[in-house]
């Protein structure tokens, strides 16, 4: 506290405690300044719309905009009426997670121990993540009966109408979606396996089958772990695909109700507590995820 | 000690020819070169069938759809040019100083800080849509401009300006500017004339991501966009929604896909993929 207390400037901040004593007070102050503006934008349009969402979660119907009236009606609404839609999405998000899972483990496998032209995979796997607007967009075209896919569907003897408007053709463009993340978490935990593990367990005369049960799952588990969740969280706020690919059962997801209930049917109570119920799905998984894949930055 | 060869039988040879030919080694190989470039056949296939749709006219094909891009969309892509270039300025404006603080600042609470900052990633965006909604009504009253759009996906993208800024600055030895501060010069002048020109790719990294996602977004924009202000892809998403599948629609989303895939392109060109690792895109 000796020279500290000297420093010409704003001693306030110290003799408070505000700021513990082992940090250059010149450089807190210009960081603080620095920071301002992320921070006012953040509070603005990121924090005060939350709390909006949390606030009107426990108002009735569009009675904020008057006389509020405080009820819990919306959250028994949502484990009541709605629960259906609650169950919903996250039966869709889960089926798109671990379809990613099985076709996207022996991607990364390959793709890290096999393939060398990694770049244009990659460069393939950008188109994907432009945004599931024109990937529904795409697959209804493709799937349309008399498309472009229609003699495959055909020779497996399927009827057009039957895909597009189902169930597996929204998992199908949810999983394509995600895709990506769930080869990026598994790829990159697998790249970090050592190859001499898997050279040494071939030497002992373990069977291909052997070395992936025993070598490479327990070793890319958080990778795997990481990525399902990732993939999870990603499809839980999916709109899109069931509204274009979807029949009504699938349409009801909360994305999407919210929106009809919300800026359509104006009952913004209702639309901010599946906002809220949204959330809190969201960033418990993306916690869990962010732990399992030891905090890299994955967005 | 038994030197003569013996006549190779049939199994013999049967086995020599399936090594020669395919062993086990170049038969897995196949097998998993031909699973990834089904992979990448299946994530390019909707935008090829765009393509292919948006080139057809009757029974020909025809680049005539896209004049409507040109034409009656004209307007659309123009909105979504602008939104996407504030947003950049605006990303770069505020990650900018709060990145270099964040780098070379020693301050209390800096964990905390850069999780409140990149907690708009894990926002779904319906939520944020909604929220934004109620805030525009209540507070923060941006009337029926452009803003409203504009700083609805600067605080969805502005993390991804921070983060490659971050690891760009993070790269940089703090050397060269103490080397500059000791020559004399200030430190906005040493910001300016040796910090920013050597974390230029970290930079443009940001640039790239914002462009591409702000471009393609549609789903914040449908909540919060004024009567009046449509962008390209809210263009589409409406389209498809009320007129089912048409070329013209096509046009405009092929149209979009390759102006954010040619950008991707060029950015990885240029600087590779060493700064858009760990986001979105890689």
């Amino acid at each position: 506290m000796s020279e500290r207390a000297l420093t010409p400037g704003i001693p306030w901040l110290w003799r408070f405690g505000l700021i513990p004593e082992e940090y250059e007070p010149k450089q807190v102050i210009l960081a603080a300044g620095l920071v301002t503006p992320a921070v006012i934008i953040t509070v603005l349009f990121l924090f005060l719309p939350l709390f909006f969402v949390v606030l009107l979660s426990f108002t009735e119907k569009d009675s904020f905009f008057g006389q509020p009236v405080f009820t819990l009606a919306n959250y028994s609404d949502i484990l009541g009426r709605y629960f259906v839609n609650l169950m919903t999405t996250i039966q869709l998000a889960a089926e798109a997670a671990i379809v990613d899972l099985l076709f996207g483990f022996p991607f990364a496998y390959f793709l890290v121990k096999r393939v060398r032209y990694r770049d244009v995979v990659r460069a393939a796997m950008i188109f994907p993540m432009f945004g599931a607007l024109y990937l529904a967009f795409g697959m209804r075209f493709l799937l349309l009966p008399g498309g472009p896919l229609t003699p495959l569907f055909q020779l497996l003897g399927l009827q057009g109408v039957q895909i597009l408007y189902g169930h597996p053709s929204v998992v199908f463009a949810m999983s394509i979606f995600t895709f990506p993340f769930m080869v990026m978490n598994i790829g990159t935990a697998l790249s970090n396996i050592d190859p001499a593990l898997e050279e040494a367990a071939t030497c002992l005369g373990a069977h291909p089958w052997q070395t992936f049960r025993y070598i490479l799952l327990p070793l890319s588990r958080s990778g795997i772990l990481a990525g399902l969740l990732m993939c999870f969280g990603w499809n839980l706020g999916a709109f899109v695909e069931p509204l274009i690919l979807g029949t009504l059962k699938e349409q009801r997801v909360l994305a999407w109700t919210l929106y009809q209930r919300g800026v359509v049917q104006f009952d913004y109570g209702l639309s901010a507590a599946m906002g809220v119920v949204l959330l809190a799905l969201a960033f418990s998984v993306t916690y869990f995820s962010l732990r399992y894949s030891r905090g890299a930055l994955a967005a | 000690m038994n030197t003569t060869a013996s006549i190779p039988t049939f199994r013999d040879r049967l086995i020599r020819w399936r090594y020669r030919w395919l062993n086990a080694r170049q038969f897995t190989n196949l097998l998993a070169h031909g699973y990834v470039w089904l992979g990448m056949l299946v994530f390019v296939l909707p935008f090829l069938a765009l393509l292919n749709y948006s080139l057809q006219k009757g029974d020909g094909f025809s680049l005539s759809n896209f004049r409507y891009v040109f034409g009656s969309f004209l307007d659309n892509l123009l909105t979504s040019f602008k939104v996407s270039s504030l947003a950049i300025v605006i990303n770069f404006l505020i990650a900018m100083p709060a990145a270099y603080a964040i780098v070379r600042f020693d301050f209390p609470g800096k964990k905390l800080l850069l999780t409140i900052l990149t907690l708009s990633l894990y926002v779904p965006a319906a939520v944020l849509g909604i929220g934004l909604v109620f805030t525009y009504n209540f507070v923060v009253r941006l009337g029926y401009s452009i803003w409203s759009v504009v700083f609805a996906m600067v605080v969805g993208t502005y993390p991804l300006m921070l983060m490659p800024i971050i690891v760009a600055l993070k790269d940089l030895p703090g050397v060269y500017e103490e080397a500059a501060l000791c020559l004399g010069a200030t430190r906005l002048y040493t910001f300016f004339r040796v910090v920013l020109p050597l974390i230029g790719p970290g930079i443009s990294a940001g640039v790239l991501l914002t462009f591409v996602i702000v471009f393609n977004e549609y789903l914040v924009t449908l909540f919060v966009a004024p009567p009046g202000i449509t962008t390209a892809p809210l263009r589409v998403f409406n389209l498809v929604r009320t007129a089912g599948i048409q070329n013209t629609t096509a046009a405009l989303a092929v149209t979009m896909q390759l102006v954010s895939f040619i950008a991707v392109l060029i950015f990885l060109r240029a600087f590779g993929s060493r700064y858009l690792r760990g986001t979105y895109l890689f």
